[in-house]
């Protein structure tokens, strides 16, 4: 009981200080990319300091709560995700929870900042939900997959029948995993899919109300984000690990081959996001879908 | 982050954060802008000293007036520094801001321009060199932690002069004054 108690409470906790930990690791990789020496790894969180000390311009009611709703959507989906042997919460139907909370994220920061009356905010929350809806495709295929081939839906249970091997490795399922890992940036919000919070173009879409304490909480729910794309990629696709170290450094790999991915790509448009999303990684998806469903 | 200013950062948080995170929005005016490109990227990496451009007055608290203001962008430069939240700082860049530089005879620009909005510091040339940004922002760092870079207080304790400078120079402003008018400080 007091074992779980900690757990729901450190496991946030842990969350944002790894999230925050690859954001400065982000800016510092994409430094040395650009042959510029970058800046200290703790600058996310000197620029949150900075947030949340100034003054903060709110526009009503729904710009405060929205946020707080994102924000508690994406603490909530972090503590249904297996974290190397610890679970907060981990019901039966971990993974469909997941699924539908995970909407929740994008859904309640356009809540919140279509109060504020700028039209580059109107702009920057369609490419949003275009973007949470074009990646929600191949991404329900995927889990669909996983579930037939393991005959549960609780995360938990997957990563446990992982023991033997990893599910990528595995011949109908490492479509799975390539389909995942082609959504991935999509789901992290980095640069080929970076068009919602395009600083260039719209002057960074939602987030161009927010000041202050309000950016602080954005910067905060984009580290969440983070890491919960990375996790659940761990979880479902490289076995879990026994303990949260192993976890954390599967997590590295993955991301530190998005930040690659980010530092060379330059970004799409809406329609060419969509247009991929819907094809490659879908068709691969649904191919994984039907070779496992006919093999199980 | 040293190590021997934890010590900093635990007595004033507000100070330091403000002092190592500076987000400029640059207001492309003149010509000066076109020196900010080489300052961002890799030859002069500024990011290393957390300064990075921000793409809303929100989200800034650094504002670099890059060069001349005419009557037009002076409209603009008013409402984008009132638009951005409390701490903030304000550098002129060049010699057109501090006294109109080379257009010191032109009908349409502002000569004295910490006339209508606070300046808390100045970089002097035409154009100044990378380098001279770079030792203004360690000058705007020993302001900070002196607490002599206020222009955003004075701005609020002399709306009432600024005000009038503004409209003396564009005319009739279409937006109600930001904070209340006080014309003298009680005592004085």
């Amino acid at each position: 009981m007091i074992i779980k108690i900690v757990e729901i409470i450190a496991i946030p906790v842990l969350a944002f200080l790894v999230g925050i930990f690859f954001l400065g690791l982000s800016r510092r990789i994409m430094a040395r990319i650009h042959w510029r020496y970058g800046p200290p790894i703790t600058q996310p969180i000197i620029d949150i300091i900075r947030f949340s000390y100034q003054e903060s311009v709110s526009h009503g009611v729904i710009f405060d709560l929205g946020i707080i709703f994102s924000l508690a959507a994406s603490i909530a989906v972090v503590l249904f995700i297996p974290l190397g042997g610890m679970c907060a919460l981990s019901s039966s139907g971990g993974l469909l929870v997941i699924l539908y909370l995970m909407l929740l994220i994008p859904l309640g920061v356009a809540l919140s900042s279509g109060e504020g009356a700028n039209p580059n905010i109107s702009i920057g929350i369609s490419r949003k939900l275009i973007l949470s809806l074009g990646y929600e495709v191949p991404l329900i295929l995927i889990l669909l997959t996983l579930m037939t081939r393991y005959g549960t839906i609780s995360i938990a249970d997957i990563v446990s029948q992982q023991g033997s091997g990893w599910t990528i490795f595995s011949v109908p399922l490492f479509m799975s995993g390539i389909a995942y890992f082609l959504i991935l940036p999509a789901i992290l919000e980095i640069r080929p899919f970076d068009m919602a919070s395009a600083p260039q173009e719209i002057s960074s879409g939602h987030k161009v109300e927010y000041g202050g304490k309000y950016l602080a909480i954005i910067t905060i729910e984009h580290a969440f984000t983070l890491f919960i794309g990375l996790a659940l990629f761990v979880d479902l696709f490289l076995g879990g690990a026994s303990n949260p170290l192993f976890f954390f450094i599967k997590m590295l790999v993955v991301f530190i081959l998005c930040i690659f991915i980010n530092a060379v790509f330059p970004r799409f448009r809406i329609d060419q996001a969509i247009r991929y999303l819907w094809k490659w990684p879908t068709a691969l998806a649904l191919a994984g879908l039907i070779a496992t469903s006919v093999m199980w | 982050m040293d190590r021997n200013q934890i010590t900093k950062w635990i007595k004033n948080p507000k100070k330091m954060g403000s002092k190592y995170s500076l987000w400029a929005i640059y207001f492309c005016t003149g010509c000066g802008i076109i020196e900010i490109p080489p300052i961002l990227t890799s030859r002069w990496d500024a990011e290393r000293f957390g300064i990075k451009p921000a793409p809303s007055p929100r989200q800034a608290n650094l504002f670099l007036i890059t060069g001349y203001v005419t009557l037009k962008t002076l409209k603009a430069v008013v409402r984008t520094y009132e638009q951005m939240p409390d701490p903030k700082y304000t550098v002129g860049f060049g010699s057109c801001p501090i006294n109109g530089g080379m257009y010191w005879d032109s009908y349409n620009t502002i000569k004295k321009l910490d006339k209508y909005i606070p300046i808390d510091g100045w970089i002097a040339g035409c154009m100044p060199r990378p380098e001279s940004i770079f030792i203004a922002v360690t000058h705007l760092w020993t302001m900070i932690d002196k607490g002599i870079a206020d222009g955003y207080e004075k701005y609020k304790e002399k709306y009432f002069y600024y005000r009038k400078n503004q409209e003396k120079a564009l005319g009739e402003l279409d937006w109600p004054p930001l904070h209340p008018m006080k014309k003298k400080e009680e005592g004085q």
